[in-house]
């Protein structure tokens, strides 16, 4: 799978609602060791309910300046959560689908960004 | 910055493939620049192009390639013209992602090495170092 083919990919429900859009795709080094490095194992798509787009991740740090462009894009990704891989029930090309009983979490993000 | 509940914290170091990873500098063992992070090649652990959710998937693969059109125009490069730089290769994620081999040891320099042997070197002088 490309990831470009899941980005801005839109998400519906269980019953085929629609969520919004997958604006990000979280990784943890914490994947079977290959290499030097372990491999980034796929934890969770970031929906974003509004947009398609959500390059700058304001809504996932707690990044405030400059304040404008930090209020503007918080505003405009308000909405946006994280819902765990294994809570994706299917991927297709343009279209993601959740489980039923899917769960949402916060997008912050934790420690250095 | 939301009321939805906390994610569990992971073990390994979260990245957000938008945020952390593509449009990224790729720098080989030496500090060359080789490349930018154009996309990602995901697989599941069972080797399975398009993984579900109830398998785990993991980036397999740094793609580049020429995506100046599509980045325009829309749609992607087809998969015969991505350059893969396994995942095996990386060293470290930081501002730029560093390798932990040269840059010539990769297929995405091959333009690079072309030019070198073809054009540069039948320049006059440019067969040795100019020191």
């Amino acid at each position: 799978m490309i990831l470009g083919d899941l980005l801005d990919a839109p998400v519906s429900g269980p019953s085929g609602d629609r969520l919004g859009y997958v604006v990000d795709v979280r990784f943890v080094l914490d994947g079977p060791l290959d290499g030097l490095l372990a491999s980034p194992r796929l934890h969770g798509l970031l929906v974003s309910p509004r947009t398609g787009t959500s390059f700058l991740g304001y809504e996932r740090t707690g990044v405030r300046s400059p304040a404008l462009l930090a209020r503007y894009y918080a505003w405009r990704h308000r909405g946006t959560f994280l819902v765990r891989w294994e809570d994706v029930d299917s991927v297709a090309p343009g279209a993601v689908r959740l489980v039923d009983g899917y769960r949402r979490f916060s997008p912050a993000l934790h420690g250095p960004v | 910055m939301s009321d939805l509940p906390e994610d569990r914290r992971p073990a390994g170091r979260v990245l957000d493939a938008r945020l952390h990873l593509l449009d990224r500098q790729i720098l080989d063992v030496d500090g060359t620049p080789v490349c930018t992070v154009d996309d990602l090649e995901v697989h599941g652990l069972d080797g399975s192009d398009l993984p579900g959710g109830t398998q785990q998937a993991v980036i397999t693969s740094l793609l580049s390639g020429a995506v100046l059109a599509t980045r325009i125009f829309g749609g992607r490069p087809p998969a015969s013209r991505w350059h893969r730089i396994r995942w095996t290769h990386v060293s470290d994620v930081g501002t730029t992602l560093r390798l932990g081999v040269r840059s010539e040891e990769l297929d995405v320099t091959w333009q690079e090495r072309w030019v070198r042997d073809h054009v540069i070197r039948r320049i006059p002088g440019g067969s040795h170092d100019p020191g």
